[in-house]
């Protein structure tokens, strides 16, 4: 037996010593693919893929998610993840509480998330090369009416999810960690009500903005985003970027270990992606700072360092800053749902509308389920439509989820039959959208398009553009979604989402009810 | 079977890259295959000396033949391992190590290294606090922070902007030493220690009446802190990225910093220093054996010079002081080679139920 092991051994081992003098063959000995479960903004390491797996012979398989969403999900352990890699791990290690999921953590690249302001603004404001602006000096802005902004939702986005924790301790001016307490209600209410623009990820967020910049003063996103918004050549008023005196969340984009078994492929790309040649790359192309401290910081960076604010202590805290935000704070919305009931929605289809609606109106205990709902203070308006609009039905939404059953009771009733009749349909949602902003502007307005097929009765597409740019004064700031689902027309839900500012959602793979939960980022 | 030899050789390339392959002479690799497998558990710190190919090296050479895969945990989580799958438990800290002998009913260990606790910070804030009376500069050396008066100004909530000559820092965060989770590691523990010391006017922690009459102001230096990490590794690793900003104080053992000054490309700039406390402790590093191999371990780093010597390399303190002395000779650290005012840690009992106290206290949010 031993002599067995010996003669294997030595066979193994002298291909094994081939193999590492060997560069090209290397990858071989220990070529391996690691599942990835990645925050969407690490979406622009994909060029580099390749080099890493040339590097090191670990394939990153990335499977892209928002950074709660994600936390969540692992937690959960309802699917096999060896890595997780995102831009910060904070509330990921508040939730993984005493059950050990993060075996080890490398960060590796650090943006922090800052605010920005037009030029032209931070000139008459005397903020441009000022390392003295404070949050204070930026939420006196907003209360004079002077600065509104774009933040993405901080329940679907960790760049809203970092201001908001910012915002909450540099207004409260608690030099420690924030607790509940220190949380001052009106000051924060006030500083929302700034928000112009919401979304449910950090990139989208930047391409509204730029679609939107002659009404909008300034965005709050990463470093890394706004200094790429700077390069675009699409700003007609440069973004200066801001620092503020008390401090900010940066992102530390750390590799998380999930798998245990994991830990030398594991290292190896840790190894890597902290290599000089790596970290020089991704400052370069995704404006991110190195961690690894041999590779400088290139002159498109400003010196010195960054301001750190402390992060609450308990799950239970960071909770309820969220809850208080989408209750509370922020700007109430009036959501839209025209939801198609034609006669191939039946069966199946229509389950699965009713299950995503449902989830919205408080089926979904999860905690980012919890997040997704519909909010204390909104109005939501279901259109359902066949050949046309069959009933306009109003909710509102008060503390404590009342009046979710009745969105329930009601969704629960729908039938499907008829023909389709997609842009009529849209287009009362817009002449309803359009009266109730001139009565309540102080909300966020955007319509959810859901179709499985192509419109056949009705308006058609050209004639609704048409109605569109001639309202478009009046519309613009009302975005549709539209949900791809079905037999649904790609290519004119493109054009709709484009000519509103919207975004197409994907619903052929991923469950309508994913669906519907991201979009909610959006409203 | 053959896949079971071949895993560990290929462990042992692997940690150590392709450099491991070039330094190992094809007979030692040869000898490798004799080599014992054995398996353990330590604190995040000491993980890089046994991913250090010497050190491989050393183990691997007779009398003791062995190949040590070396796991990380936070080394208050190593008694919640299921240790039976385990040669040996490296904790940082007798604390930590207690519970685990207490609990695996075991009598045997090993103490081959230690280190100081320190606390690293730049010069900018340690020349704010010489300015408020806090630090000395040791003959333009090293630097001594008065922990009787740190602690006070941190529980009157003072905060950086409230310091003379505080324009070299001006945050307005509050004065806190940054540790990792008292709950889960050992380092933030030891600050708990010394702490408890101090505000129980310079004398041990003993009994539950001294605790309670100061537990709430010892919690305090942990929550008003935040969000706080597992393990030591990472405070020190935003250390060295992150600069001042993040955490102006950051409460390490003075091996991490040393091991990384000694380092070639070091990420230590002259901007970082060490300050140390007066009263500190020594954070000693048990070795728990649960099976012979796991002795024999212990045994190689209490006696082999040259494990000892790659252990100084790594910033550790062994029994053999003139090897410390000459390493810090070597690199020019700034440190001192022995130091005054050391305190012992409270008893097993008392350190485990502050640190109940205080998780209470967290669960109460």
């Amino acid at each position: 037996m031993t002599c067995v092991y010996s003669a294997i051994m030595i066979n193994l081992f002298i291909a094994l010593m081939f193999l590492t003098g060997c560069e090209q063959l290397e990858q071989a000995s220990s070529n391996s693919v690691l599942k990835v479960l990645a925050g969407s903004e690490l979406k622009d390491i994909e060029p580099m893929l390749e080099t890493i797996k040339k590097q090191t012979g670990v394939t990153m398989e990335m499977h892209y998610i928002g950074t709660l969403d994600g936390a969540e999900k692992i937690v959960s352990g309802r699917e096999h993840y060896d890595l997780a890699w995102f831009s910060h791990a904070k509330y990921f290690s508040l939730l993984q509480d005493e059950n050990k999921i993060i075996h080890s953590q490398e960060k590796i690249a650090l943006s922090p998330v800052i605010p920005a302001v037009k030029t032209s603004l931070a000139q008459q404001w005397g903020w441009v090369n000022n390392p003295d602006v404070t949050w204070s000096q930026i939420a006196e802005k907003i209360k004079m009416g002077e600065f509104k902004y774009a933040m993405t939702d901080p329940t679907a986005s960790n760049s809203g999810f970092s201001t908001v924790m910012s915002v909450q301790a540099a207004l409260s001016n608690a030099g420690d960690a924030l607790t509940a307490e220190d949380i001052d209600a009106d000051k924060l209410k006030s500083f929302f009500s700034g928000q112009s623009l919401t979304s449910g990820s950090s990139g989208w967020l930047s391409e509204a903005y730029i679609r939107d910049q002659n009404k909008l003063g300034g965005l709050f996103n990463y470093e890394s985003v706004l200094m790429k918004m700077n390069r675009s050549g699409e700003l007609q008023d440069p973004l200066t970027l801001i620092y503020p005196k008390e401090g900010m969340v940066t992102a530390d984009y750390p590799l998380i270990l999930l798998a245990k078994d994991k830990i030398e492929p594991y290292q190896q790309l840790v190894a890597y992606l902290k290599s000089a040649e790596f970290q020089t790359w991704m400052m370069t192309q995704t404006d991110r700072r190195p961690v690894n401290t041999t590779v400088a910081l290139s002159d498109s960076f400003p010196k010195g360092y960054l301001m750190d604010l402390p992060f609450p202590t308990s799950i239970t805290t960071v909770n309820e800053i969220l809850f208080t935000y989408l209750d509370d704070k922020r700007k109430p919305s009036h959501s839209y749902f025209v939801l198609d009931l034609s006669g191939s929605m039946g069966g199946d289809r229509l389950v699965a509308l009713k299950q995503a609606m449902v989830n919205l109106s408080g089926g979904d205990s999860s905690i980012t389920g919890q997040f997704a709902r519909f909010r204390n203070r909104e109005q939501v308006t279901f259109l359902p439509f066949n050949q046309d609009v069959i009933e306009i039905r109003d909710f509102s939404i008060g503390k404590n989820g009342l009046g979710m059953q009745k969105i329930q009771d009601y969704i629960n009733s729908l039938k499907a039959t008829g023909g389709t009749g997609i842009y009529s349909s849209l287009k009362t949602a817009y002449q309803q959208a359009r009266l109730a902003i001139e009565k309540d502007p102080e909300r966020f307005y955007s319509i959810v398009l859901m179709s499985d097929g192509i419109s056949n009765e009705g308006l058609s597409y050209q004639q609704f553009e048409q109605y569109y740019r001639q309202e478009s004064d009046y519309l613009a700031n009302i975005r549709t979604f539209p949900v791809l689902f079905g037999e649904a027309d790609q290519q004119e839900m493109d054009n709709l989402a484009r000519l509103t500012g919207g975004r197409v959602f994907d619903s052929r793979k991923d469950p309508l009810s994913h669906v519907f939960k991201k979009i909610r980022g959006y409203q | 079977m053959a896949g079971r030899i071949f895993a560990p050789l290929l462990t042992v390339l692997l940690l150590g890259g392709v450099g491991t392959a070039i330094y190992l002479s094809v007979t030692e690799q040869f000898q490798s295959m004799n080599q014992e497998k054995i398996k353990g558990v330590s604190g995040s710190e000491k993980i890089e000396f046994f991913h250090d190919t010497e050190t491989i090296a050393a183990l691997a050479n007779t009398p003791w033949n062995l190949m040590a895969q070396v796991e990380k945990a936070g080394s208050r989580e190593i008694a919640s391992y299921n240790l039976s799958n385990y040669d040996f438990a490296f904790p940082a800290g007798v604390p930590a190590a207690e519970k685990i002998l207490r609990e695996q009913n075991i009598k045997k260990y090993f103490q081959p290294f230690f280190t100081p606790m320190v606390i690293a910070s730049w010069k900018p804030i340690a020349e704010i606090l010489i300015a408020n009376g806090i630090v000395e500069h040791k003959g333009n050396a090293y630097y001594i922070i008065d922990m009787n008066k740190l602690i006070s100004l941190m529980l009157e909530k003072k905060r950086w902007t409230d310091l003379k000559g505080s324009n070299k820092y001006p945050a307005n965060k509050s004065i806190l030493i940054t540790t990792t989770d008292v709950r889960k590691s050992n380092s933030a523990a030891m600050y708990l220690a010394l702490a408890s010391y101090v505000l129980n006017n310079n004398t041990i922690v003993q009994n539950d009446q001294q605790t309670d009459a100061i537990i709430d102001k010892l919690a305090s230096l942990f929550l008003r802190q935040g969000f706080t990490e597992n393990s030591s590794a990472i405070p020190f690793q935003d250390y060295l990225t992150m600069g001042p900003g993040k955490a102006p104080m950051v409460m390490m053992y003075e091996a991490q910093f040393l091991s990384e000054a000694a380092k070639e490309n070091s990420a230590i700039n002259s901007d970082m220093v060490l300050l140390y406390p007066e009263p500190t402790l020594f954070t000693k590093h048990v070795l728990i054996p649960f099976s012979e191999n796991g002795s024999k371990l212990g045994e190689a780093l209490n006696n082999d010079e040259t494990l000892q010597k790659i252990a100084t390399q790594h910033g550790l303190r062994t029994q053999n002081i003139a090897l410390f002395r000459n390493f810090i000779k070597n690199k020019k650290l700034p440190v001192p080679d022995s130091l005054v005012n050391i305190i012992e840690p409270p008893s097993y009992e008392v350190l485990e139920k502050m640190i109940q106290k205080i998780e209470l206290l967290y669960s109460q949010g």
